[in-house]
This record gives structure tokens, C-alpha cells and sequence, in this order.
């Protein structure tokens, strides 16, 4: 399909054209909304800006992801038909006028006439398919409805996809007529416009032709004008914001640098801006990010705290950040607030396991949790109001050095009874492997016991090793989610400091969240370790014959992937390894939602410390998940899934018919099985 | 307000038995002084007016008064001493009630007791010394012009509400507000307000009335003497037994 330029080209259309790419300009400051945001820690990663373009814009490799399906199919057909499209009228522009002659393919030649009829094929169906699937009656239940979405922008949703309807029809019209009147050679290669070409008579496409082509211009160039205003317009941020991207940063917090600016006498403490009240409290990339959404609703779709019933929508939240940004920038209002009953309220923020789940999913690498915890980071460090019970857990860990609120006087009590004794980094001073127990593995009774096994695989495979014993103290993991960064960071230094007194070459953790802690945090504060996770060390172990368990496991078990463990590092197959070494053949059942498409349980981003509303806990929810596979053992890999885990085996009293396990209890259980 | 060791602290027994031993021990603010420094940081804030946060004891209290000063209070008093463990209620009124006098405050708010020692008495001590009258056990407060209108919680779910004229003293019953989280606002405008040391020894106090008017003996841990008997047999049987236990071994009845 070709638009089918007259020749010659009258000047009235060049005047539109111009006219249409006037406005297009002037609506383009549009995107230059987003740098009232503040400057970006984050670095661009310049030599990745193309590659990212080309990989999540043009190919849009994550419209398919995990959910592969009918919108992706609907939407790759319709933005490749539009891509196809729009090449193709460049090229025949540029053809028109001799312009790159030798490189370029002419109108007519057969396999471009076909290519082109293709593009418009699937720029109709997918139209089409878009158009079914918003039927009052198909209507996913989490296509948005409500006053935030932009789908109250120009055209709205099904007006745009009309439009797109209609130049894709009016396109085969006027190609059509053009073939009716010209006779080309190769006709039959624009195989849809020829076969339209019968539909009349050749007197009627000479008398409609003209009325075909300026209308099919004239819709063109109105599209490109007004595209910035409508919901389109994500086609282009969506390039520009992928492609600036850092990738390896999606999900980590920024750095506020509380403690530096504060021991600093000369530092000018009025210009800390204390998390994100107000639009331009969040980064440009934070804002370009809000503009950028789609509106999919993908991340909604997925977010356990949404799929408990929790008001909770990540969708929501960027719809807010956007129509604050353009009332703020655009519309004339003076300070947009981000919070409050009219934006996005403090229980939805609180809801956030910061799972990870919904930036996984968002096909144009929009970044949720650092936005959501810059907000609660403007209600703890700037209010002063946490939840309640968060408040108290966050006084106990600046107080005690641990969430629980125990005497840092007892944080070595599990150890009392050990034989021999565990050796302590005081004594040893330089180690091969540092373990770190972890707040829950010092306190919690039921983690005490997966320290318990570590300790034994440790001793058993003979490694170099110590702990840090009262020297260690909380993570701020949970401090820094809850956007406590002043507790977070006063807890890092002192860590690190204790840290950076010993020699060792690798860190051990059992808890992912220490792990993304002490491993990823700590280096924006000058801390720089190798941890690894238990899963990994352990498979290590038993891939290097130090440790050979019995199996432990009789029946199925299924895995729940630690959201920390998974989606934010990576790391799915080590457990799975470890717990094939422990388990029959064939022993190990998947849920549903496995890997990267794991449901969190409930405990992340400092939820272990508070609770929220909503119709179901999220861990009894993916417990059901889990016993639905039928397995007897749901074995895990961080401290809170086990605890969340736990207790919904007693809620559901499940006691005695499914046992919830750590990694590392199955491979001690193995060993001392063996005696 | 008084920095006592936190709940959460495994306590010793100091060797000569006379208190705790205080080494390795975490302290923290006393929990209903909590609860009054809110109260008059919520009185602050409809009326007007200044919080000041006043203590003895030693150079610990500090992390105790920058929070209060964090949370809002405008500055701090510090009747400096080393320790407090030898002071009874009486010597602290009297110290208190030195400094006090100096600043010319509307309302006095104290917690109803300290955690540590659980004696009450401050509060009304501080009030007779200052000759001001004083509510215990408040658990909510209304000022109305020159006067405050107090309800006071008595024994068996009773309350009685009484109007004081300012100046005033009450101790501040737990649970009568909800104390605000300290944010970093907060602690960024406290980097600016002062902890002013007042030394006893400038308050010219008669050592005499610092002596303390009682001593400890002995401090020890509770003696566990709970003993737990089922009873077994069909319901009357256990009945019977019952009742033979309560007149013979308790003899209540
Ligand atoms: S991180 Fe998880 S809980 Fe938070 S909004 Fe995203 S999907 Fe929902
Ligand atoms: S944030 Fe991403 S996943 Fe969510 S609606 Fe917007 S574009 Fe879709
Ligand atoms: S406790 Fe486990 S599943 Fe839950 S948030 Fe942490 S890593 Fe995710």
C-alpha cells in the first residue's frame, strides 16, 4: 500500500505539511515537561542509548515478556504496521522528488508494494484487534476508568484507534485509485489495493481519487500535529526513555547522602529535598518515566498488593505523577501535590512490597519503586509519619540495632549452645568467607534455626569462616524501603565501618535482603562487597564434592522465589539446584507463578513491620499458590518468605501436612542425617 | 522528662545488690514522659506558646533531649548530675524545682511515674514545692483561657474531670495521645536549638534536703512462687475439690 502522490505535489500540501510539523514541534515541548524534575543520580549509559532505543522501542522486546498474548500480538502488529507505514511514505516522498535515488526501492517495485501492503494489513488488524478487546463486553477488568487516566487525553482511547482505523483504510483507497488510473506494471504486487481496484469503475476512481488523497493527507498530517496530545505520543517517549535507561540501576534506591550533609558544617542543608512531596521533588528520568506510560495496566496486573485487593495500582500512581506534571507545567497550577486524597494517598504507598514485580512487566521501562519510596520517604523524613507500628520498629532498630526491638546484649544467644563454638571475625580477624546471620537469623526462633544449618554446612564443608556476632547489626533494609534513609544510612556507616576492619574475601548471607543491602546499597555509600546468596554458596559447595546430604525431602516441593533473591538479582537457579540435590527425582512442582513472575509473599519493603489493608494477607494468598501445586515441602531462600511463609502454614492450618523449609535446613538435615 | 534503662534490656544485678548494674544497658526515654512531651507539643500547637523538655541526670540524656527537641520542643534544661540512681523523688523535686522557678511556665506536664523506679511521686512533689496545683493521672486536656480542664482517671473505670488555674502541674497518664515519629525535618531544625546545663551546685539548694528520705536495702528478682495443680474427675468432683482447696489451702473461704 502506498499513499499514491500526485504529481506533481500541490503546494497547498506542502503548506499543511509545514503547518503540521509546526505544531508537532510546539506540542513536542510537551515532553520537555519533565525537567522541572530534579538532576538524576542515575548515569546515562550512553554507549547502551542506541542499543536500548532499538531493543525496547522498535523491536519492543518486552510487549511480550512473560505475558505473551493477545495485546501483544495486537500491539506489535500495530506499531510495526505503523513503523512499516510511515517508512514507506517517507521513502515514496523521497522517491517523488529523486532524492536518494540509488538506494532507495521505487513505488513500484513489487517486493516494497508488498511489504507495504503488509505494514497496513497489520496496522488494521491490530486496530481491529484493539478496538474488539475494548468492547464494553471484552473489557479487561483493569483497563483504566477512573478521572487519572490520560485516556482522557485527545481522542481518548477508541477515538485514536479509529483514527489509525481510518488512515489505514484511506491509505488502501487511495492506492487503489492511484493503481486504477496508472495501470503500473507490478499492480498485482499491492495485492489488498488491487484487489480493490474492481470495486469501480474507472471513471468513478478518477472523479474520487482527489477527494481520497487530500483526505488521507490531511488525516495524516492532523495525526503527526497532534500526536503529543494523544495517547500516542508513548510511542515516541517510549523510544527516548528507553534508551535512557540505566539498566543496571532499575529498582535501587537513590543515595540522599543524609549523613555527609549533615556532619558537614559548610553543607547547606535547606537544599536536602526530603523525598517527593511534589512533582518536581522527583528526577527528570522519574518524570519522563510517568509520561512515558501507556496505560497498560500490565503492572497493576501483577502487583500482589492490587491482587490482595489493596488500593495499591502502580498504574495509578504514574497517571497521578503525569496529570500533576502537566497541571503543574501546563495547565498553570502553582505546586502539584503528589499526596493526598485527590493524588495518591499514603495508604497506597504503603501498600508496596517493592517487589518488583510491575517494573518487570512494564513494557516501556518505567521505574515504580524508587518513585514509591521517594514518597515515603517525603512522609517519614519530612512528616514524620510512618504507620504506626513501622514507627516503632523504626525507633527499636535506631535504639537496639535490629527491627524486633531485643536487647543488642542478645543478638549472639543462639550461638551459646554451639559446639564448637562459632568463630567470631574478633578473633579471627581474616577469613575466606564472612557470614553474615542477619537480624532474623539472630532473633527470630524460626530463622535461628536455618543460621543453625548454615553453621553446619559451613563447619561440615570445612570452610574458612566467621561471623561478625555483636559487631553486627541491622541491614536498614527494611528502614531504607519504609524511606527511613536517615536510620538506613547511620546503620550502613556503622556497618561498613565494621566491615571495612577485617579481612575477608566473600560474604555469606541466607537473606536476599541483606544480600541487596550490604552487596548493591553499601556501594553508593563507599562500601564495596562481594555477597553471595546461601543458594548460590551452597551449590557451589556441593558442586565441589564438600558436601554430599541425603535426600531430605520425600514428596513434591515446590520453590517460592525470593523477590530480592529473584526479580532484583537475578538468581533462580542455584535454589532450585540445591534443592534437586536434597529431593527425589522429578520431586520439584512449579507454581504458577515461578522465576521472574514470582508473587511476593508479602514481606518486602518493610511490610514485615506494619500492616495494610486489604481483602487477603499477601502471604496466605501465595501460599494457597503454593500448596495448589500439591507439594508437602514449599521450600524458600529468605529469612521473611520463611516467616511469612510459616505463618500462613499455621493460618491455614496446614501444620504437619506441609512443612516450610529453608534451603540450607534441607542440606543440614542431609548431613546430619548422615551422622 | 527521665532517661531510664529501655524495657527491652536484659538487666543484672549490680554485686552489692543495691541497683542494676548500669554498664552495657540501653536507655531510653520514659515511656508516659513520652506521652507528656506529646501532649504539650499538641497544646503547643493550638495555642501557642514554647516547649521546653527539662531532666536531670548525666551527659546520657542528651540523645533523650535531642529527640524531644526534634520532635518540637524549643529547647532543653539539663539539671547536670552523674547518674541519678541516688536520688530519690524528693531530691529530684527539689532540683527540679530549683531550675524550675528561674523560667516562668503556664503548665507543667510530667509521665505519671518512671519505669525504673515506679514511684509517682514527682509529680505532686514538684507541685507542692512550686506551690502549684497539680492532677495526676491525666488522660486528656483542655485549656480554656487561663485554666485547663483535665480529666483524670481514677480507679474501676472512673474518671473525673477537673479545672485547674494556670499555673498548673499534671502527670500524664500513657496512652492519652499518639507520639509523633521524629523526622528528619525535625532533626535538621534541632541542630539549632540549645541544651542549656544548669549545675546544682548553682541552684543553692541545701544539701540537707537532697538526702534521700529513703534508702534501698536490697534489690532482687521476683521470686517465682506460682505453683499450677489441675484438677481432675468429672465436673463435680473437680468442684468439690475446688472448694476444698479454697477453704483449706487458701483459706478465702
Ligand atoms: S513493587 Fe510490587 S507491590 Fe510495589 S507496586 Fe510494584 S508490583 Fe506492586
Ligand atoms: S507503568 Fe508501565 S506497565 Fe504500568 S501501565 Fe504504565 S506502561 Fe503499562
Ligand atoms: S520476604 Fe521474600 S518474597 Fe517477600 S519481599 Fe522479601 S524477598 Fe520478596
Amino acid at each position: 500500500m502506498q499513499s499514491g502522490v500526485p504529481i506533481p505535489i500541490p503546494p497547498l500540501f506542502y503548506a499543511f505539511a509545514a503547518l503540521a510539523t509546526l505544531y508537532f514541534a510546539y506540542n513536542l515541548r510537551r515532553a520537555a515537561a519533565a525537567r522541572i524534575g530534579r538532576p538524576d543520580s542515575r548515569a546515562i549509559d550512553w554507549w547502551a542509548l542506541i542499543p536500548n532505543a532499538i531493543t525496547y522501542g522498535i523491536a519492543q522486546r518486552k510487549v511480550t515478556s512473560f505475558k505473551f498474548g493477545y495485546a501483544s500480538v495486537m500491539h506489535l502488529l500495530m506499531a510495526w504496521g505503523f513503523m512499516e507505514l510511515f517508512f514507506a511514505t517517507s521513502v515514496d516522498f523521497f522517491v517523488e522528488r529523486g532524492w536518494f535515488a540509488v538506494w532507495l526501492p521505487a513505488k513500484d517495485t513489487p517486493w516494497f508494494a508488498a511489504a507495504n501492503e503488509v505494514g497496513g494489513l497489520a496496522l488494521g488488524i491490530g486496530v481491529a484487534m484493539a478496538l474488539w478487546r475494548r468492547l464494553p463486553r471484552n473489557k479487561p477488568a483493569l483497563l483504566p476508568n477512573d478521572a487519572f487516566s490520560g485516556r482522557g487525553s485527545l481522542l481518548g482511547d477508541v477515538g485514536i484507534l479509529l483514527v489509525l482505523l481510518l488512515l489505514a483504510m484511506g491509505g488502501f483507497m487511495t492506492e487503489a485509485a492511484r493503481l486504477a488510473i496508472e495501470q503500473p506494471e507490478n499492480a498485482a504486487a499491492s495485492f489488498v489495493a488491487f484487489s480493490l481496484v474492481g470495486l469501480l469503475s474507472l471513471e468513478m476512481w478518477h472523479s474520487l481519487q482527489p477527494a481520497l488523497w487530500w483526505s488521507h493527507a490531511a488525516l495524516a498530517l492532523t495525526l503527526i500535529a497532534l500526536l503529543p496530545q494523544t495517547k500516542l505520543f508513548h510511542a515516541l517517549l517510549a523510544i527516548v526513555n528507553a534508551a535512557l535507561t540505566n539498566h543496571a540501576e532499575m529498582g535501587q534506591l537513590r543515595p540522599m547522602h543524609i549523613t555527609k550533609m549533615m556532619s558537614d558544617p559548610e553543607a547547606d542543608l535547606d537544599s536536602l529535598v526530603l523525598g517527593a512531596g511534589q512533582v518536581q521533588d522527583l528526577t527528570w528520568k522519574q518524570l519522563l518515566d510517568a509520561q512515558t506510560c501507556t496505560e497498560c495496566a500490565r503492572c497493576t496486573s501483577v502487583c500482589p498488593a492490587h491482587a490482595v485487593g489493596s488500593p495499591l495500582s502502580p498504574m495509578k500512581i504514574m497517571q497521578v505523577i503525569r496529570k500533576q506534571l502537566y497541571d503543574q507545567t501546563m495547565g498553570g497550577k502553582e505546586a502539584a501535590e503528589l499526596i493526598g486524597a485527590n493524588a495518591i494517598t499514603a495508604e497506597e504507598l504503603w501498600a508496596c512490597t517493592t517487589c518488583g514485580a510491575c517494573a518487570q512487566e512494564c513494557p516501556v521501562m518505567i521505574d515504580h519503586i524508587p518513585a514509591i519510596v521517594d514518597m515515603r520517604r517525603f512522609l517519614v523524613l519530612s512528616e514524620g509519619a510512618p504507620p504506626e507500628a513501622a514507627a516503632s520498629s523504626l525507633e527499636k532498630t535506631a535504639q537496639h540495632g535490629n527491627p524486633w526491638g531485643f536487647a543488642h546484649e542478645t543478638r549472639l544467644d543462639w550461638a551459646a549452645d554451639m559446639d564448637p563454638p562459632v568463630p567470631l571475625m574478633a578473633q579471627k580477624q581474616d577469613v575466606d568467607i564472612l557470614y553474615w546471620v542477619g537480624c532474623a537469623g539472630s532473633f527470630d526462633p524460626r530463622n535461628q534455626s536455618v543460621t543453625r544449618a548454615m553453621i553446619t554446612i559451613l563447619e561440615a564443608a570445612g570452610v574458612d569462616y566467621a561471623i561478625l556476632g555483636k559487631e553486627e547489626k541491622c541491614t536498614g533494609d527494611a528502614a531504607r524501603r519504609i524511606g527511613e534513609e536517615n536510620v538506613y544510612e547511620t546503620l550502613a556507616h556503622d556497618n561498613i565501618a565494621t566491615l571495612d576492619r577485617y579481612r575477608f574475601k566473600r560474604i555469606v548471607t541466607a537473606c536476599p535482603h541483606c544480600m541487596q543491602t550490604i552487596g548493591r546499597d553499601y556501594a553508593q555509600l563507599g562500601g564495596q562487597y562481594e555477597v553471595v546468596h546461601h543458594s548460590a554458596f551452597i551449590e557451589e559447595l556441593l558442586e565441589a564434592g564438600k558436601l554430599t546430604p541425603s535426600q531430605t525431602v520425600d514428596g513434591k516441593v515446590t520453590f517460592h522465589d525470593p523477590c530480592y533473591l529473584g526479580r532484583h538479582n537475578d538468581q533462580y537457579d542455584a535454589p532450585r539446584a540445591v534443592i534437586a540435590r536434597t529431593a527425589g527425582q522429578d520431586a520439584m512442582v512449579e507454581m504458577e507463578l515461578s522465576r521472574g513472575e514470582s508473587f511476593c509473599c508479602g514481606a518486602g519493603g518493610g511490610n514485615m513491620w506494619y500492616e495494610t489493608k486489604s481483602d487477603e494477607r499477601v502471604n496466605l494468598a501465595r501460599f494457597d499458590q503454593a500448596i495448589e501445586t500439591g507439594a508437602e515441602t514449599v521450600a524458600t531462600a529468605c529469612s521473611f518468605c520463611l516467616i511469612m511463609m510459616d505463618d500462613a502454614v499455621k493460618v491455614r492450618g496446614k501444620e504437619g501436612a506441609v512443612a516450610v523449609k529453608d534451603i540450607a535446613e534441607l542440606v543440614a538435615e542431609g548431613l546430619t542425617r548422615d551422622g | 522528662m527521665k532517661q531510664i534503662p529501655d524495657p527491652a534490656s536484659a538487666l543484672h544485678i549490680r554485686a552489692d545488690e543495691l541497683w542494676i548494674d548500669e554498664s552495657n544497658l540501653v536507655y531510653s526515654a520514659n515511656e508516659s514522659d513520652t506521652y507528656a512531651l506529646e501532649e504539650a507539643l499538641l497544646l503547643k500547637e493550638a495555642h501557642g506558646g514554647e516547649v521546653v523538655v527539662v531532666t536531670v541526670g548525666s551527659a546520657r540524656t542528651t540523645q533523650m533531649l535531642k529527640d524531644a527537641l526534634a520532635k518540637g520542643a524549643g529547647r532543653a534544661i539539663r539539671v547536670a548530675l552523674e547518674g541519678d540512681g541516688d536520688l530519690d523523688s524528693n531530691g529530684m523535686a527539689h532540683l527540679l524545682a530549683a531550675a524550675l522557678r528561674e523560667e516562668a511556665f503556664d503548665l507543667i506536664l510530667t509521665g505519671l511515674q518512671s519505669d525504673d523506679a515506679g514511684h509517682g511521686q514527682l509529680g505532686p512533689m514538684l507541685a507542692e514545692l512550686l506551690d502549684l496545683p497539680h492532677v495526676t493521672l491525666v488522660v486528656a486536656t483542655d485549656i480554656e483561657a487561663a485554666s485547663i480542664k483535665v480529666k483524670q482517671e481514677l480507679e474501676g473505670g472512673w474518671f473525673q474531670n477537673v479545672t485547674l488555674t494556670l499555673p498548673a502541674l499534671l502527670t500524664i497518664q500513657s496512652g492519652i495521645n499518639k507520639p509523633r515519629y521524629a523526622s528528619l525535618k525535625g532533626i535538621m531544625a534541632m541542630k539549632s536549638k540549645k541544651i542549656r546545663d544548669v549545675q546544682p551546685a548553682g541552684l543553692g539548694i541545701d544539701p540537707q534536703q537532697l538526702a534521700p528520705l529513703q534508702t534501698v536495702k536490697r534489690i532482687y528478682l521476683p521470686i517465682k512462687s506460682k505453683e499450677t495443680v489441675f484438677l481432675e474427675g468429672s465436673p463435680a468432683e473437680v468442684a468439690a475439690q475446688l472448694v476444698d482447696k479454697l477453704t483449706n489451702e487458701a483459706k478465702v473461704l
